[in-house]
């Protein structure tokens, strides 16, 4: 078969992709479309619209539980059914608080259902093993940045819900750019244990000899990164990246000093053009 | 030639242009410093211009005269050239004369080029004497007259400026003697007179008769350059003399003496007639000749003196001093002759009959201006000696009555206010007595009255019309007359038979020469000559140059002659008779002139009364004139009869000018100038008249609507198909802009939308590109 | 290419894929990998639809947080997929620069707000092109009073009794 080099590579793709087609396998993969459609129509019922759309949120929150589960489904195995089960449960949360978040009207609310968002994500983090972060998270975000929301809301909107809470702009075409991203992003997801299932035909003893053999370092890794979590996350923090630490304290800092200075000149630029100020 | 080259002449000769010129700049730069005192540079140096013209003009009769006195035909030609600068000089200039070979004996022939030079050569002869003289004479008494007429006009250096102006073109184009030269200066004169015309250019109608003299005489000015090219495409040289080359040779000129004397030297012809043709139009476009006639009655829009010097006495003279300068190719081609002939008497019968209808005195001027010059070129028409200086001899003395009688009307006009209107007042006669007076002698000599000026000149025309008409009848005098059954013959008998009797009264005028049997002499000449023009008349079969055409135009001539007299004496006594009348826009300034005004106008009733009788009765131009090298040309030459007084001629003349002040009189003298008189008795050809004869009409119908219409397209391509081609790749990236304008509404969201959707676009690629 | 992906929590349909396909069981780190990209790539979605949908400033910039969590979820992921710390400081200095970010930035909304008395983003279109006509918010029908209702509790105890003089007294004071 003598082809134009320049035409091989399509025909390659073609050539996959109806392997693809060809394969009992392909299920996942509607399964996924599935849940991004309906994902995609989900918020764009429960994005507020003005419209008190009370009658389609129902609708929207049942579509949002169809492509959660059709997410799940298309999760994969865990080692137990236990770590898959926690991992369920935190990444339920979080991505069910986080589309509260976005679709709430009141900001207030939003950023409760943020502080939610966090406690899911903290999870997450713990189950991959990042404890410290998961604390950090919590602590950092939920104690100090949500907080700082929430004052800077009660200074800027003490009354009620504002006409521009109760409208989104673009809502379908914003959902149904999520919607490609997400299905662009769990294609290239989905497509990175390729190479290793390929191998992983013969039995799994084998599969994971040869997985061991391919990414030696993600077999060992959970147990390095659990001896001594902490210990070893500030070793590796400030031995090899000191020198950013002191950057990032720098960067604190002149942030600090940058939105006092913003605010002060905020002021006297109001007193100077005789606006109120606070 | 003659080359004076240690005398004063050529000083004087570059001092006559000279100064108005340098007149005309100082008042330019200096007007707002003299202010009041702007006329000073302008008077003072025409006066010196006139005197160095004064000057010339005696040199050059002394030198015509030579030491033996005025002897009745000049011996050789008086002309000497005074090289300035070269102009122009092109190597191996392209030129047809090989086409015409045998024309150019004297030049070299080898080759079809030659050298183009172009010399700023002024010349001196009897002509250029003659009109330097009118012109800064008259010139000089119109800036006087000046003072006092413009006085208090905002534009008064500027008037004073563009006289001086016209001063210096008009010497520099009756001096020039090359037609290059003349053409330039033909120009410079018509720009000046653009300029006077439209001196009160704030108002509408004196910008656009402005605007129309510039374009009518466009069309004569197209005439002359094309004349210039055929004669350098002829003759190889636009020079008028002949040129001595530093190895000996002579490139003789259009008018010098070698090809004069040279018998095949003038191109005839086809080409010959074109040239003589276009130069009669250039002339039927500066002096106002049928059909170009139609820009000098607008004309009367520019100041009255003004209109005297340019309108009247000089710049329209200009075609006829074209036409006599150029008498030689002219007589060359009798066909060209005698349209020139017929298109100056057309003219003044038309022009004469439009004048008895108008009731705007300058008008009423301006047609007879236009009339007179019709005279002028009859005169030229006849293509003898005897025309050409009699078309010369009216040109001085009507630029003395008519420089006059529009500085009277210019008087007039000054007292009352700016109205011209001659039915608005009347009975003049009692407030400007000087005025009255003097004006009544111009038009005692423009009506051709014995014994002042118009009348001898008009004298001479129709008598060189007579000898055309019916040659013999005076040309010999000695020849047997023959009573023929000429139906014409029991009229003429009686006119004759009427003038003896005035003739007598006018014996002691020293007309020595004059034989009284010339009554019945003319009545031969139809006979006479059929046979002894026989030859010319097969020659030219078919054409116009026949007796009876020539006829006609004795009638013409003579008709207007009676016309002239009656409208110029219908405008006397319109103004100056019965009773007093002024328009109220005169108010308390009804009064006569102050000096500085009338005294010019006392020179100038001196000069028509008496210039004409002095001219005639010496002979002053007839013994003058032809020694200039044009006139001297022995195809002209021959022409030359006998000064004498034709009392037959004079009496049909003067009796038409009787009757034409008869009926004046009857219909205007002593009555209210404001009641239609005469006009009821013309019936619809007074309409005729008042419409001057449709030519407006017919210009607007045939030039003026088409090219509106012609221009009325192109601005409408311009401004649709141009403009919208210009417009459309101007609204092209406006409108591709605007479609992508939407974008950016302000709203940073759909600017985080559109780069949401650029970076899926990327991620898209690279998912699809990673799939190897 | 081969199943790779197993559905677990509904016993049915793994069974039937356990029926149908190849019981192939990829490796916890792997399948763990797997799932925390697809939280982290949720996650940073729905943030990114929220910045383009929400209208509040604020809202937005919690938008801004919940893409930055779904990157630190990746990070951790992958981090935790080759054992090493890298993924893990990064998501420190995400956490460290979103403090930064956060206090600055909420100071310029707060300064917009002060401005035009709106969190409203769409404030500030008068940057647009200035031909085009200014973008307005459909007319938004009444907030439902019956929503926003709470409930009111009924008054307790008694109401004291005024002493008009005493009153009178304290005016004098």
């Amino acid at each position: 078969m003598t082809l134009p080099v320049s035409l091989s590579p399509l025909l390659a793709v073609n050539a996959t992709l109806l392997a693809d087609v060809g394969q009992v396998a392909a299920q996942p993969r509607w399964l996924m479309a599935i849940a991004v459609a309906a994902a995609a129509v989900s918020l764009w019922l429960l994005l507020p619209k003005g419209l008190e759309n009370r009658r389609a949120r129902p609708i929207g929150v049942v579509l949002g539980s169809i492509a959660l589960a059709c997410f799940a489904l298309a999760g994969r195995r865990l080692g137990s059914l236990g770590e898959e089960a926690v991992f369920l449960l935190v990444a339920g949360v979080a991505v069910v608080s986080a589309t509260a978040t976005i679709v709430t009207r009141s900001p207030v609310y939003a950023a409760i259902w943020f502080a939610m968002t966090l406690a899911g994500v903290s999870g997450v983090l713990l189950v991959l093993d990042a404890q410290f972060l998961g604390v950090a998270t919590i602590v950092v975000y939920a104690g100090a940045i949500l907080v700082m929301f929430l004052f800077v809301l009660m200074l800027a909107q003490p009354s009620g819900l504002a006409s521009y809470d109760r409208v989104s702009s673009e809502p379908m075409l914003a959902a149904i750019a999520g919607a490609v991203l997400v299905g662009l992003l769990t294609v290239s997801i989905g497509r990175l244990s390729a190479p290793a299932a390929l191998e992983g035909d013969q039995s799994v003893a084998q599969t994971e000899a040869e997985e061991a053999a391919a990414a030696p370092t993600a077999v060992a890794a959970p147990d390095q990164l659990r001896d001594d979590h902490v210990a070893r996350l500030g070793g590796e923090l400030f031995g090899r990246h000191l020198v950013a630490v002191e950057a990032a304290g720098v960067l604190l800092f002149v942030a600090l000093v940058g939105a006092i200075a913003v605010v002060t000149r905020g002021e006297a630029a109001a007193l100077a053009e005789g606006r109120p100020t606070r | 030639m003659v080359e004076n080259s240690v005398d004063p002449v050529p000083v004087l000769l570059a001092l006559v242009p000279a100064l108005p010129l340098l007149g005309c700049l100082i008042t330019i730069l200096q007007g707002k410093l003299l202010g009041a005192r702007a006329h000073l540079p302008a008077v003072v140096t025409i006066a010196a211009s006139a005197v160095c013209s004064l000057a010339l003009l005696a040199g050059t009769a002394a030198e015509v005269h030579g030491p033996d006195g005025g002897s009745e035909h000049p011996s050789r030609p008086v002309a000497s050239v005074h090289t300035l600068w070269q102009w122009v000089h092109v190597d191996d200039a392209i030129h047809g004369v090989d086409a015409v070979s045998g024309v150019d004996a004297d030049a070299p022939e080898d080759a079809a080029t030659r050298p183009f030079a172009i010399d700023v050569v002024l010349r001196i002869d009897p002509l250029t004497a003659t009109m330097l003289s009118v012109i800064t004479c008259v010139g000089l008494l119109v800036a006087i007259f000046s003072i006092g007429y413009m006085h208090g006009d905002p534009g008064y250096p500027r008037f004073f400026a563009l006289v001086s102006a016209f001063v210096f073109s008009m010497t520099m184009l009756v001096s020039a003697s090359n037609y290059l030269i003349v053409y330039v200066f033909w120009e410079a004169v018509g720009a000046c007179s653009y300029l006077l015309i439209g001196f009160w250019f704030r108002k509408p109608e004196a910008a656009a008769a402005a605007k129309k003299a510039f374009l009518v005489n466009r069309v004569g000015d197209f005439g002359l350059a094309v004349a210039v090219f055929l004669l350098w495409m002829t003759y190889g040289t636009l020079d008028f003399h002949d040129i001595v080359s530093a190895d000996g040779t002579i490139i003789s000129g259009i008018l010098g003496q070698t090809r004069l004397t040279n018998a095949d030297g003038i191109v005839g012809g086809t080409v010959g007639t074109a040239i003589c043709l276009l130069l009669l139009l250039a002339a039927c476009g500066k002096s106002a000749q049928a059909p170009l006639h139609v820009w000098l009655p607008n004309a009367m829009e520019g100041p009255t003196p003004a209109s005297a010097l340019i309108h009247a006495a000089t710049m329209v003279t200009a075609g006829v001093y074209l036409v006599a300068r150029s008498a030689p190719l002219f007589v060359a081609c009798p066909d060209a002759l005698v349209v020139v002939s017929l298109v100056g008497g057309i003219t003044a019968l038309i022009a004469g009959l439009i004048a008895t209808v108008q009731n705007d005195l300058k008008k009423v001027l301006a047609y007879s201006t236009i009339s007179q010059l019709g005279y002028m070129f009859v005169s030229l028409g006849t293509g003898t000696l005897l025309g050409f200086t009699a078309a010369i001899f009216h040109l001085v003395t009507h630029a003395f009555f008519k420089a006059l009688l529009f500085m009277g009307a210019g008087s007039v006009m000054h007292s009352m206010g700016g109205v011209i209107d001659m039915r608005r007042f009347g009975g003049l006669r009692q407030l400007m007595p000087i005025t009255a007076s003097t004006f009544l002698i111009g038009s005692l000599a423009l009506a051709g009255v014995p014994p002042f000026a118009g009348f001898f000149s008009k004298d001479e025309i129709l008598a060189s019309l007579h000898a055309r008409a019916w040659p013999g009848g005076h040309g010999d005098h000695a020849e047997e007359t023959h009573a023929g059954a000429d139906p014409l013959s029991s009229e003429t008998l009686a006119t004759s038979a009427a003038t003896t009797i005035v003739g007598d009264a006018r014996a002691p005028f020293a007309m020595a020469s004059m034989k009284a049997n010339a009554a019945d002499g003319h009545d031969a000449s139809d006979h006479a000559n059929d046979a002894a023009h026989d030859e010319h008349a097969e020659a030219t079969t078919g054409s116009l140059n026949n007796p009876t055409t020539w006829k006609a135009i004795w009638w013409m001539a003579l008709f207007t002659a009676g016309l002239t007299a009656f409208y110029t004496f219908r405008a006397v006594f319109m103004t100056f008779t019965g009773p007093l009348r002024v328009p109220e826009e005169a108010g308390h300034h009804a009064h006569e002139s102050p000096p500085v005004m009338t005294y010019p106008l006392y020179i100038l009733a001196a000069a028509s009364a008496i210039s004409g009788l002095w001219i005639f009765s010496t002979d002053a131009l007839g013994s003058f004139l032809p020694a200039t090298p044009s006139l001297w040309a022995p195809a002209v030459a021959s022409t030359a009869v006998p000064h004498l007084f034709h009392w037959d001629i004079a009496m049909q003349g003067t009796l038409a000018a009787a009757i034409g002040i008869a009926i004046a009189a009857y219909g205007h003298y002593g009555r209210r100038s404001d009641e239609p008189q005469m006009e009821r008795y013309l019936g619809s050809l007074g309409t005729v008249f008042a419409n001057r004869f449709y030519f407006d009409e017919l210009y607007v119908i045939t030039v003026v609507r088409p090219l509106e219409m012609l221009s009325s397209i192109a601005a409408a391509f311009d401004s649709y198909v141009v403009d919208g081609l210009v417009d459309a790749i101007g609204h092209l990236p406006p409108s591709l802009a605007g479609v992508v304008r939407r974008l950016q509404s302000g709203l940073i969201q759909r600017y985080a939308l559109a780069g949401v959707m650029g970076v899926l676009v990327i991620v898209a690629s690279l998912v699809w590109s990673l799939k190897q | 290419m081969n199943p790779v992906t197993t559905p677990f929590m509904f016993p049915v349909l793994a069974v039937e894929n356990a029926a149908t396909a190849v019981a192939t069981v990829v490796s916890p780190a792997m399948g763990m990998l797997h799932n925390g990209l697809l939280v982290g790539a949720i996650l940073f979605t729905l943030g990114l639809v929220g910045i383009l949908t929400r209208r509040n400033m604020i809202v937005m910039f919690l938008s801004a947080e919940l893409m930055l969590q779904g990157v630190s979820v990746s990070l951790v992921s992958w981090s935790r997929f080759h054992g090493d710390w890298g993924g893990q400081m990064l998501v420190i200095f995400v956490l460290t620069v979103a403090a930064c970010e956060a206090a600055v930035a909420l100071v310029f909304v707060l300064q917009a707000f002060s401005r035009t008395g709106r969190l409203d983003a769409n404030a500030w279109q008068s940057l647009r092109e200035a031909v085009l006509p200014q973008t307005i918010d459909q007319a938004l029908p009444p907030i439902d009073s019956a929503a926003t209702q709470w409930p009111t509790l009924t008054p307790a105890g008694v109401e004291p009794v005024r002493d008009e003089e005493a009153l009178l007294e304290r005016e004098h004071v």
